[in-house]
């Protein structure tokens, strides 16, 4: 009880978040170069090479937005939910969900023109993903249950399915055994836009701009912040928590549905492993973005970024495990950054036990085991 | 022989002095009750005896050593055990697991323990069953547990903090009988509590305590009564407050409740056939010892939770069954008793919460006109002069005061004319009292009906024109505060 805990900041870091980034992402970068020299490699060249990589030249740029659009939408899903203080964990298997969805929508019209192919595909992505998350939101928004729980589960199921579909009913007669589905007809395919990056980009821009300014700057955007800083004041002043959970669970899904299509049909067909972890880096995404829906692009391009750089460093000779570590480093560098923008270190167990009035916030888990001696 | 014995005690946390020098002394083989209103003091010098808080200043002996607890686990080692109001139990737990829970001397067979346990709860008469788990258990059972965890950990004075206030009639009985079990083995108890027929009853001696200090020492009950017990626990009337002078008559009928009825989670009434009446201009004070029902009325007066029965009307409209957004928007304005988690958003900043009442009419269609919204808080900061840093800070970081004045300011901004305000100036300075005392005063002088619940007796004698008595949920007293002593307004609290 004598000892350091984290508290909430009553006040705004001084100097803003942008410092803490800044300094968060110094120290990566340090730590990362005594692992370059370590293993014989400059560091100034590798990380020249790695930003070079990831922004010099149009191939680059559409190369680190095509792995910012599966990591923008998952992370606007996951920063959704969070806005209110939901966690979606299931963006894994929603995205699952909404490859699958499409899929099925390519077999049953196969021959229909592109453009309606595509938008249909797309329709049905976002409806597959809601789909996976409406068992969640009914349970959370109407017995309670726990949605970390459910929609990590729902993520299990979701991946049974699809290997189970492309394994039997999907799986293409003349791939001779491999756990493939057939190929999409080829009108399927989204438009490229430049170089390797393809229409994809715009969709996820649209969307994560309506929302980035919706959870800002409307009403609806509103009453979910005031439900995520108390869920009792949201209640005082007369929103539906029910309602709202819903909706937002729902939506949340739908958009991770969304990455989950444009995958797809970015892709030739679906594969068992559609999602490869896009899911879950959503939520690292939303939790740099400070579970803000405005601040996930920035977050995404510059995970994308450090996605391609890292791939891109490898074939200078520096091992895969070399090149994830310092992801990590940078990656952690940030969460930091974005944990003391929220929070500051306190000594614990000073012994004054007077709560305060943000301890008293709902009853909430962190209240009540301060409550214990 | 004395059990405990507390001398000079000092406990100061940061702006309030809990304890100024409180004492008390326990003969061993007695039930002791120790009085006082919130505030007093009581639970501090509990936690002090029970090592939670560590004392500025002062003695504890125990059985005539002294000691110094540096922490809860040697206050319990030397023997004592508190049982606290909010249980501490594992729900997942049997009631075996949770009260070994710490305290097995080395890896135990499950079958062993549960009998044991039954042995233990057998010799004091604590109907439990050891293999059930803690959620299938009513609160009174809970309770046994907590008190079955003291004995195994053979505690010899056992500190039982308002034992009663979760308690059904019988189980409060059953509790008195397993009390005097207890010290009739030579074990001392504790008892906190506001209720007079519950000293009487259960207890042997009581101390009182007020404002931190210990005002009369181990009288005896049987030379208590209820006048005395008042007197003891309010004091004499300190006149911080001047008396509201009414400038206006007393208007319609602007809140008007009928056989208020509402039941807690476990289907007990906490509020049974309140009936009440507020006119324009009229502040309608309700008087009560906390937990007797009166957080319950105000939360389901706004229409936070429903009712079970009866009726609310608000300027002859009728509201039984409306959102709070409906009653709110038919001028019924509510500040909580917990004014930042409730009333207002700890985490977001001040504009945000000025508007939480309105902000579905800032600005056309699905956006906010953030301008309108700013304009809105820059002017209720005026107006009731809060001090806030910057306009987009969380609010947390605000004082009590401050708080107060932007959420009771937020609440009038939409002219209300009903406000049901609960517990509006608890834990605020001196400065801030006057300040949200003099905002009621002029808002009833403008023609609002108010509904002041408060447990601070001289603030509702000072601004009540009629005063209420709450006990166990029901309305017990209509007083008028001109003539109604403070005495007469205890003994009433307190259930005489």
């Amino acid at each position: 009880m004598f000892g350091y805990r984290l508290a909430r900041r009553d006040k705004p870091l001084p100097g803003g978040q942008f410092l803490a980034f800044a300094i968060g992402l110094a120290v990566a970068l340090v730590a990362g170069a005594i692992l370059l020299v370590a293993t014989g490699f400059n560091p100034i060249e590798i990380y020249i090479e790695m930003a070079d990589s990831a922004f010099g030249g149009s191939q680059a740029i559409s190369n680190t937005l095509t792995q910012a659009v599966p990591l923008g939408l998952a992370g606007l899903a996951v920063a959704v939910a969070g806005s209110m203080g939901l966690w979606n964990i299931g963006a894994e298997g929603q995205i699952i969900a909404g490859a699958i969805a499409g899929t099925w929508i390519a077999r049953l019209g196969p021959d229909l023109p592109g453009p309606l192919l595509i938008v249909i595909m797309l329709v049905a992505a976002v409806v597959g993903g809601g789909l996976l998350a409406l068992g969640p939101a009914i349970a959370k928004a109407h017995l309670g249950v726990n949605e970390i729980i459910t929609t990590l589960m729902l993520n299990e199921i979701a991946l049974r399915l699809v290997r189970y579909l492309v394994n039997g009913p999907w799986q293409d007669p003349t791939a001779i055994g491999f756990p493939v589905a057939p190929v999409l007809p080829e009108q399927a395919a989204l438009p490229t836009l430049f170089s390797r990056a393809n229409v994809g980009v715009i969709i996820a821009a649209i969307v994560l701009v309506i929302f980035g300014v919706f959870a800002s700057r409307s009403k609806w955007g509103f009453e979910l912040r005031v439900a995520g800083s108390s869920a009792q004041a949201a209640e005082y002043v007369g929103i539906s928590l029910r309602a709202k959970i819903m909706t937002v669970l729902i939506l949340s899904g739908a958009i991770a549905g969304l990455a989950g299509g444009i995958r797809l049909t970015s892709s030739d067909r679906i594969v068992e492993g559609i999602a490869e972890g896009w899911g879950f880096a959503g939520i690292i995404v939303a939790a740099l973005a400070l579970m803000r829906p405005s601040g996930v692009a920035l977050v995404a391009i510059a995970f994308g970024a450090l996605r391609v750089g890292g791939t891109a460093i490898q074939t200078q000779g520096v091992s895969d495990s070399i090149s994830e570590i310092i992801q990590a480093l940078v990656l952690m560098g940030a969460l930091a950054a974005a944990v003391f923008t929220a929070y500051e270190i306190t000594r614990s167990g000073s012994g004054t036990g007077v709560p305060t009035g943000a301890e008293s916030i709902s009853g909430s888990a962190e209240a009540s085991a301060e409550a214990t001696p | 022989m004395t059990a405990v014995e507390l001398e000079g005690i000092w406990k100061r946390f940061p702006g309030v002095i809990a304890n100024a020098g409180a004492s008390l002394s326990v003969r061993s083989g007695t039930v002791h009750a120790v009085l006082g209103e919130n505030g007093a003091g009581k639970t501090t010098l509990m936690n002090v005896l029970a090592g939670v808080y560590a004392a500025d200043d002062g003695t504890v002996r125990l059985d005539g050593v002294e000691h110094q607890f540096a922490n809860p686990a040697a206050a319990i080692a030397a023997g004592v055990g508190m049982v606290y109001q909010e249980f501490r139990l594992i729900p997942t737990f049997t009631v075996a697991e949770n009260v070994a829970l710490g305290a097995a001397p080395t890896i135990v067979a499950k079958g062993s323990i549960e009998k044991q346990v039954a042995e233990l709860a057998d010799r004091f008469g604590l109907a439990t069953e050891p293999g059930r788990q803690i959620w299938q258990l009513s609160m009174g059972e809970r309770q046994r547990v907590e008190i079955l965890k003291a004995l195994w950990r053979d505690a010899n004075v056992l500190i039982l903090d308002e034992p009663t206030a979760v308690l059904t009639p019988a189980e409060a009985q059953e509790l008195g009988r397993i009390t005097k079990t207890m010290s009739s083995e030579g074990r001392s108890i504790i008892f906190i509590s506001h209720k007079l027929d519950e000293v009487k009853a259960f207890c042997d001696e009581a101390t009182v305590l007020r404002g931190g200090k210990t005002v009369a020492s181990s009288l005896s009950v049987t030379d208590l009564d209820a006048g005395r017990m008042a007197e003891l626990m309010v004091g004499e009337a300190t006149a911080v407050s001047q008396r509201r002078v009414r400038t206006t008559a007393v208007g319609n009928t602007a809140l008007s409740v009928e056989n208020a009825k509402v039941v807690d989670v476990h289907g007990r009434a906490v509020v049974d056939g309140v009936s009440l009446t507020v006119g324009a201009g009229e502040i309608v004070g309700i008087a009560g010892v906390a937990g007797n029902g009166q957080r319950p009325l105000a939360d389901a007066l706004a229409g936070l939770t429903a009712l079970e029965a009866g009726t609310v009307t608000v300027d002859g409209t009728d509201l039984t069954t409306s959102s709070p957004r409906d009653r709110n928007a038919a001028g019924l304005a509510y500040v909580p008793e917990d004014r930042l988690g409730v009333g207002l958003a700890p985490r977001m900043d001040a504009v945000e919460n000025a508007m939480m009442r309105n902000y579905t009419t800032l600005g056309n269609g699905f956006f906010i006109d953030r301008n309108a919204a700013s304009n809105q808080a820059e002017s209720l900061i005026e107006r009731y002069q809060i001090k806030v840093g910057k306009l987009d800070a969380p609010l947390a970081g605000l004082s009590g005061g401050n708080l107060q004045r932007l959420l009771v300011g937020r609440e009038l901004d939409g002219d209300p004319k009903v406000l049901i305000a609960a517990q509006p100036t608890r834990g605020l300075d001196v400065q801030g009292v006057a300040a949200i005392q003099k905002i009621l005063v002029e808002q009833a002088a403008a023609g609002v009906g108010i509904l002041l619940i408060s447990e601070d007796l001289e603030e509702l004698f000072a601004l009540s024109d009629r005063l209420l008595v709450m006990h166990e949920g029901m309305i017990s007293n209509d007083f008028d505060p001109d003539t109604a002593t403070r005495q007469a307004v205890g003994a009433a609290m307190t259930g005489a």
